[in-house]
């Protein structure tokens, strides 16, 4: 059993010579002197030094004095010295400190009391207690509630010791009496929480004989209630018909942690609806009243519970959650929007969409910093609303269509998005939405935006109408074609310069992305410049149309979007046009504005000339149009909606398996053993379960569930560290939890001689420190000791513990050092595999800092094996699709993602091409926010990837 | 003895059963017969794993509070510097964390757990997010950033987050008062100061209700208590100075007297011991009594102490079996008391019109409520409080028949005149002197109180009760109980009083000007009562000399034990509805002067409940009888 600690304090100029100094201070008269030595003693001692002299100054010298300072610090003192021998036994000392806790638990001020009766709740000798045990049952009734208050503490924790029953055997007849004519609030919840935990059945009886008061008791001793009728329910669920009562009773608290504090219990107490909607309606009632973010996000978290264990009852509180998107907080409009997601259904939809519309509609109104995220927000929901219910998707996709020419790109492309799946699934929608799209094209500024509209136009403008007018929007947009004349030149030098460092900063911002499917590319920075191109342009060129603004800064990715869907357009003009010369006519202006294009793109009126891939399109469009066949027309007329469409039904059938493997997830195995209430304590442990759920919460938070180490696995991971013939032998076992490593190192001394003043001395490198201070042992003849040291990690981060073991023997006088083994410490017992949404990964992956590239060289001749070898070795989840995997086609391209126990993140991606000799090429990326995970996953990679032998 | 008891047991089962099964054949068929013992063997079965089942429950609850204590609680209070720096915590490499300033632990944890939390704690803090808590698998982090620091609270995942913020913002007010500069430096400086207010601000992980002048006054341990000891040890002290002083110069005197005898003593030794004899015992007795004042703080008296409760223990140890057993013998009479009601709970569930009239403090909605769970299968048990003691002493009475009549007042009002607590509980009770008197009935009246709600006690006839408003006993053969004490009959509860209808507020203005503190108390009664013997008993800090009144209605008397200022005023009628106070004392915090504890009578009550008459049952004359009726204030408070 570890020692515990109950303090720390920051110190860093420790060296055991001061402990002189401190012993001459304790043993003058100047009392700051004093306090100021006792304070440095105190440090010391917390910092790992085991000061044993001064002990005996300190009784002598400290325990007479007077000051109040020093009789707390004495306190502090004595709580942190080791009170018990190795053993486990009081040592003798010890009672010499009893005289003077009895005086100042005799003490006329009342805060001395206070502080000695609470510093002994932290004590767990017996021995010390006893003899002071009649001076605490006399505080009990002192006219002062401070003492009142800690004396009941006092005798709790004593009674709560091990043999406290022996000690204070009438202790909670005592404190039964205290509560029943106590008058301070701190002191009866004391005395509550004391029954409750000691004696139930005099606190419960206490309890419902208040029955009626209970809504007039403070807030304190309401929360002590409320914990007491937790407790009782818990190991005794027929009795909570009683507390039902108390419960509803404090519902109408005026204090909101105990309103907060009853929804919880009648949650835990009954999954009766009723009891369910108070609590549900209590949970939305501090929704609103909390101004505080954090109450809020908690308050939204349990109604997040109540969803998966209740979800027929939040339904109907649906529109209350809601109301708290009023909150500015973003992250509480995002909580609140994922929980109201998953209660829509058929009945409440029309509500829910008309709140988010008017939710849409204010953030246009009203002028907020991050309105736009909220946008984006609200634009998902409403995308995932009219996915799960086709119907609505004609009231909201209009009202969204406004924000196609949203200055917030990121809620634009989701909006095109959007457009794009609805006009495709639900076909009734197809004319309006078109007709409206090309409305509002005009407003459209951002390319990606433009690209997905421009795409959404050439395939679903259907009619001879509607083809003719996409065609003139087009027109309208590009403006006057030539894009540029030599007569222009002079007009537009300026505007040229200007151009210049528009575009000088966004292709200094080029950067690889990767793709959707996992490929690793080169993109023309498009998106970057549409954030800075149309605010220049437009006014400086007088350009009519956003496409035009575009093209003319450079992006000609958009320019070959607009080639295409001329070349759809004019291809289906044909079909539908009776009128050959009109078809023809439509052609010419398209070739016409391919060719301007292209010139624009050869000449030298912008910074940077046309890139080959656009430069491709364009002329392949071109040819196209010249002379058209029907297979072509085939492809360009059908293949890419059906294409599209392919992409739609497999995304919802991903959906759709995805709800079914968590439906899989059953709540009970049919073979499962059914608890019987009435034969329930037959399987021993089930009443133990049932305490575990909440004793767990505490105990896991104290760190005490650390201790199950599974032996097996102890076995696994034993090092040596010295050689067999060395003079000490050691060996280390190392046992990695979150935050913290534990070296148990076994050290055997193999001569005949006793080795003094032997020594573990340990450092580390890499993100690792040392808790202890090394200590010196004396090893006799052949005998050995078990050493531990802990270990503190920060990061992710392969670390290496080197040492070395120091001693002297009596007739060398020089000290001997054995040099031990470095204990590596592995990355894998950090990471763990996790999810993330692509977007997110792309913007991890364009933020983070650091990458490392690991070239493939591996023995792996199959593109799947070496993935997923490399997924088990590395411990981290690939985010790509399995069907975007299937196939043979000779390369492959995957994300896989990991999360430390830190929380800092882990991207991988893999980049695999089989060459012609069947031996695989590529390169694995890793980025990551900080150094070491880079460097140590990739170094993980280098070791693992050659595959065969593990 | 024993064996022959044994038998004679046995014997009488035997025969039982042999009753049984000749009853069972002679009624039934054989085959019902079989179904039945069934049954009654299935019965068995359960009973008896109910009982051993509820055994073993209560063992193992034992086992597992000893170390749950609360589920609710802070596990540390720390500061720790908000952005990487060298941390010197350790002896090894220096490495960039975060340093822990200052930490308190309220449970038991061990240190490489604290300082892992603390560790993990930067990496979980996102920056921009709007909200200070963080949640991992096990723990939860409360914070604050105070300039380049962050306080903060580490609790488990159940604790009640508004209490913890309500913690923290206490202790972000405290770390300020206490530390210089709010940097690295200024808190390591005041770490001892600050782990002191933290302690008194957390009492051991829970939550407690303090401002941060209570905190300060905590912290400075100034006693009013150990000045005044301090003060009569110094008294003492001088005192003894003095006698001794005296005795010296009186043995001096002495001396010369003695020397001077010691010349008589051939000539008269008789007067010797005559003259001699006083002197000593006086020098013997004051050393007497000085070694009984110091005896206590002899070093010598402390390991005797020790030994002897040693002797204790181990006498307590030998007798512990006899304890333990018969403390389970106690407990699980209490619980078999306690289960009672619960022994047939559909019984209440399905009867819910049993008298509706009769609730206590109980609204519509409540009951709704109720109800709509009932109905659901949750079991309620509504009349779970039992019988309190409801009999009161009061002075002998001549007359024949005397009924007291009393309701008392439980408030407690805040300082800004809000209600915390309103509640006036009445009772009715009787005392007759002689038996024959006892064959009566009383007519009650009353008047119409919105939350008013009666209850009778058991042996009262309660449909006589409702319809007619008369108390008389279920049997009418029988008399009420005479004798010296009262009889409880009756008792009322009147709930949901707004302050309106408070007889008395008073108000306390506190205000600090030039070094004193001014103090103007204000109270105000309302027209319905006239109020009797009222005295309002102000709390003062602690004073030397008692507070100097400036003004006051009425009479005033300093109580320097307990330091309050008792502030009394014989009757408060129409002449006098209001009235006020002013004194002056040094400086003092505002909450100093709270709570103020108001005591007061009236002659009429809030219900007006009389007896209109009493109605003999046996022809004779209606017995003679007096009614005392007060209004008492029970606990009165502004807090």
């Amino acid at each position: 059993m570890e020692k515990s600690c109950s303090m720390l304090i920051h110190f860093d100029k420790g060296s055991p010579a001061m402990a002189n100094e401190i012993k001459e201070a304790l043993e003058g008269n100047d009392v700051e002197a004093k306090i100021d030595a006792l304070k440095k003693a105190i440090m010391l001692l917390l910092n790992g030094e085991s000061l044993p002299q001064l002990f005996i100054t300190i009784v002598r010298y400290v325990l007479p004095s007077e000051d109040h300072t020093v009789q707390k610090l004495l306190l502090l003192y004595l709580e942190i010295i080791d009170k018990t021998d190795a053993r486990g036994r009081v040592l003798p000392e010890m009672i010499l400190i009893c005289q003077n806790l009895r005086n100042n638990l005799q003490h006329p001020n009342e805060y001395i009391r206070g502080v000695t009766l609470r510093f002994l709740c932290r004590l767990s000798e017996p021995e010390i207690l006893e003899p002071l045990i009649p001076s605490v049952l006399t505080n009990l009734e002192h006219r002062h509630p401070f003492i009142r208050r800690h004396a009941i503490l006092a005798i709790a924790a004593i009674y709560r010791l091990p043999t406290g029953e022996q000690l204070l055997p009438d202790a909670p007849v005592l404190v039964e009496k205290v509560l029943s004519s106590e008058q301070d609030l701190s002191a009866r919840r004391n005395a509550f929480l004391m029954l409750a935990s000691c004696a139930q059945l005099p606190a419960v009886a206490y309890l419902l004989s208040q029955a009626d008061h209970v809504a007039n008791w403070g807030d304190l001793l309401q929360m002590a209630a409320l914990d007491l009728i937790r407790k009782v329910c818990r190991s005794n669920s027929g009795e909570k018909g009683k507390y039902i009562k108390i419960i509803i009773s404090l519902l109408s608290c005026p204090s909101e942690a105990v309103v907060y504090e009853c929804a919880c219990t009648l949650v835990s107490l009954s999954s009766a609806p009723t009891a369910i909607r108070a609590a549900a309606n209590t949970y939305c009632q501090l929704l609103q009243s909390q101004s505080d973010n954090n109450v809020k996000l908690i308050v939204l978290e349990r109604l997040n519970e109540l969803k998966t264990s209740h979800k027929e009852i939040m339904v109907e509180m649906i529109m209350d959650v809601l109301r708290a998107l009023s909150s500015p907080n973003l992250d509480i409009k995002r909580k609140t929007l994922d929980i109201a997601l998953e209660l829509i259904t058929s009945r409440n939809i029309d509500e829910v969409v008309l709140t988010l519309k008017k939710e849409v509609v204010k953030t246009q109104s009203t002028e907020l910093e991050k309105n736009g995220e909220y946008r984006q927000m609200l634009v998902q929901a409403i995308h995932s609303c009219a996915i799960k219910f086709p119907q609505v998707a004609s009231t909201v996709v209009h009202l969204l269509m406004d924000f196609l020419g949203d200055s917030n790109v990121a809620s634009a492309i989701d909006v095109v998005l959007f457009v794009r799946e609805i006009i495709e699934t639900n076909p009734k929608l197809r004319v309006s939405v078109i007709t409206r799209l090309l409305d509002t094209f005009y407003q459209i500024r951002a390319a990606r935006v433009c690209s997905c509209a421009l795409w959404i136009i050439g395939e679903y403008c259907l009619s001879l109408s509607e083809v003719e007018s996409g065609i003139v929007t087009i027109k309208q947009c590009l403006g006057d074609i030539p894009f540029y004349t030599a007569t222009e030149e002079g007009e537009t030098a300026d505007a040229s310069k200007k151009l210049q460092q528009v575009s000088s900063v966004t292709v200094s911002s080029k950067r690889p992305v990767v793709l959707a499917d996992g490929t690793y590319a080169t993109q023309s920075a498009a998106s970057e410049t549409a954030f800075s191109a149309p605010t220049v342009l437009p006014g400086s060129l007088a350009s009519p149309g956003n496409l035009r603004a575009l093209i003319l800064s450079g992006d000609f990715f958009v320019g070959a979007v607009v080639a295409s869907t001329l070349t759809k357009l004019v291809l289906r003009l044909e079909e539908v046009q009776p009128s050959k010369t009109e078809a023809n006519r439509a052609c010419t202006d398209a070739l016409l504005i391919m060719t301007s294009m292209l010139q624009l793109g050869k000449s030298s009126f912008l910074p940077h000339p046309i890139d080959n891939d656009s430069y491709d399109r364009i002329v392949l469009c071109i040819r196209l149009l010249c002379n058209t066949g029907d297979d072509v027309r085939k492809i360009w007329l059908q293949s890419c909606r059906q294409s599209f469409a392919a992409m739609l039904a497999e995304k919802q059938f991903r959906e759709i398996e995805e709800i079914k493997a968590k439906a899989q997830i059953s709540y009970a195995q049919p073979d499962d053993l059914i608890d019987f209430y009435h034969l329930k304590s037959r399987k021993g442990m089930s009443q133990l379960e049932l305490e575990d759920e909440v004793q767990d919460d505490l105990k896991r938070a104290t760190g005490e569930f650390m201790k199950d180490g599974d032996d097996a696995n102890k076995l696994n991971r034993i090092l040596q560290l010295t050689g067999f013939s060395d003079p000490v032998y050691a060996e280390a076992y190392v046992t990695v939890h979150h935050y913290d490593i534990v070296l148990d190192v076994t050290v055997i001394n193999r001569t005949k001689e006793t080795l003094q003043n032997l020594c573990l001395e340990l450092a580390t490198m890499g993100d690792l420190k040392l808790v202890d201070r090394p200590q010196n042992y004396t090893l006799a003849p052949e005998s050995s000791k078990q050493i531990r040291a802990n270990i503190k990690v920060s990061s992710t981060e392969t670390g290496v513990i080197f040492g070395n073991i120091v001693y002297e023997t009596s007739n060398v006088h020089e000290r001997t050092v054995v040099v031990l083994n470095d204990i590596h410490i592995d990355i894998m017992d950090y990471i763990s595999p996790a999810t993330c949404a692509d977007v997110t990964f792309k913007n991890m992956w364009a933020e983070f800092e650091w990458e490392n590239k690991v070239a493939v060289n591996t023995i792996l001749q199959d593109e799947k094996e070496f993935l997923n070898h490399i997924i088990k070795s590395t411990n981290m989840k690939c985010l790509t699709p399995p069907s975007a995997l299937d196939g043979e086609c000779g390369f492959l391209a995957a994300n896989l993602y990991a999360k430390s126990v830190f929380g800092e993140d882990a991207l991988v991606n893999i980049s695999l091409e089989k060459q012609a000799d069947g031996k695989l090429s590529g390169y694995i990326r890793i980025r990551s926010k900080t150094q070491g995970i880079a460097l140590s996953l990739g170094d993980k990679i280098t070791l693992k990837q050659k595959g065969g032998s593990n | 003895m024993g064996r022959c008891l044994g038998g004679s047991d046995t014997l009488f089962g035997l025969d039982a059963r042999k009753r049984n099964f000749r009853f069972s054949i002679s009624f039934h068929g054989s085959c019902i017969c079989a179904l039945l013992t069934a049954f009654v063997l299935f019965l068995l079965l359960i009973c008896s794993i109910r009982l051993s089942s509820s055994a073993e429950s209560r063992a193992v609850t034992k086992i597992f509070l000893r170390c749950a204590w609360f589920t609710m609680v802070v596990l540390a209070a720390s500061i720790v510097t908000k952005s990487g720096k060298d941390c010197c915590l350790t002896f090894s490499f220096p490495s960039i964390l975060i340093a822990v300033l200052v930490s308190r632990q309220f449970v038991e944890m061990s240190r490489i757990r604290i300082e892992g939390l603390l560790a993990a704690f930067p990496k979980l803090v996102g920056t921009g997010k709007q909200h200070t808590f963080v949640e991992t698998e096990n723990v939860r982090y409360v914070y604050q950033p105070i300039e380049a620091l962050y306080l903060l609270l580490v609790t488990n995942k159940q604790s009640n987050i508004l209490e913890d913020l309500d913690t923290l913002r206490l202790l972000s007010k405290l770390v300020p008062e206490y530390s210089p500069s709010l940097d690295e430096e200024g808190v390591c400086k005041m770490a001892f100061e600050l782990i002191f207010a933290f302690d008194e601000a957390i009492s051991l992980g829970n939550k407690e209700n303090l401002t941060v002048a209570q905190v300060k006054q905590y912290c400075e341990m100034e006693s009013h208590e150990e000045r005044l000891h301090k003060l009569v040890m110094q008294n003492k002290i001088n005192e003894t100075k003095d006698i001794m002083k005296r005795k010296a110069s009186e043995i001096d005197k002495s001396k010369v007297y003695f020397i001077s005898i010691l010349h008589d003593v051939h000539c008269n030794p008789q007067p010797r011991c005559y003259l001699h004899e006083p002197l000593y015992c006086t020098l013997f007795s004051q050393i007497e009594k000085n070694r009984g004042d110091k005896g206590g703080l002899m070093a010598l008296s402390g390991p005797r102490r020790i030994e002897s409760s040693f002797n204790d223990m181990s006498i307590s140890n030998s007798g512990s079996g006899f304890g333990s057993g018969s403390g389970i013998g106690l407990s699980s009479d209490v619980e078999s008391f306690s289960i009672k009601p619960k022994g047939r709970p559909s019984a209440s569930a399905t009867a819910p019109s049993k008298g509706l009239g009769m609730k206590l403090g109980k609204t519509q909605k409540t009951n709704q409520f109720l109800e709509s769970l009932k109905a659901e299968g949750e079991v309620i048990l509504e009349d779970v409080q039992p019988n309190v003691a409801q009999s009161k002493s009061s002075l002998p009475s001549t007359d024949p028949v005397t009924l007291t009549i009393e309701e008392r007042l439980n408030v407690v009002i805040r300082r800004d005149g809000a209600l915390n607590n309103f509640d006036i509980q009445g009772t009715l009770s009787l005392q007759i002197l002689n038996q024959e008197d006892g064959f009566v009935q009383l007519q009650i009246e009353n008047q119409d109180v919105p939350g008013l709600s009666f209850k009778t006690h058991p042996n009262i006839n309660k449909e006589l009760f409702n319809s007619k408003h008369i108390v008389g006993l279920k049997d009418p053969n029988r008399p009420f109980p005479a004798g010296q004490n009262d009889v409880g009959l009756m008792k009322w509860r009147i709930q949901g009083m707004d302050e309106a209808s408070l007889p008395l507020t008073v108000n306390c203005w506190p205000s600090v000007s030039g070094g004193e503190t001014y103090v103007n108390i204000e109270y105000e009664a309302s027209e319905s009562f006239d109020l009797q013997n009222v005295v309002i008993s102000i709390p003062l800090p602690a004073l030397r000399e008692p507070p100097s009144i400036r003004q006051i209605d009425g009479e005033w008397k300093y109580d320097s034990r307990n330091s309050t200022l008792d502030w009394s005023i014989l009757l408060i009628d129409h002449a006098n509805r209001s009235g006020s106070m002013e004194f002056v004392v040094p400086p003092a915090d505002s909450s100093v002067f709270f709570p103020i504890a108001v005591r007061f009578t009236a002659a009429s009550t809030y219900s007006d409940v009389k007896v209109a008459n009493v109605i003999p049952l046996r022809d004779n004359a209606p017995p003679k009888y007096t009614q005392r009726i007060q209004l008492i204030a029970d606990t009165y408070q502004v807090v």
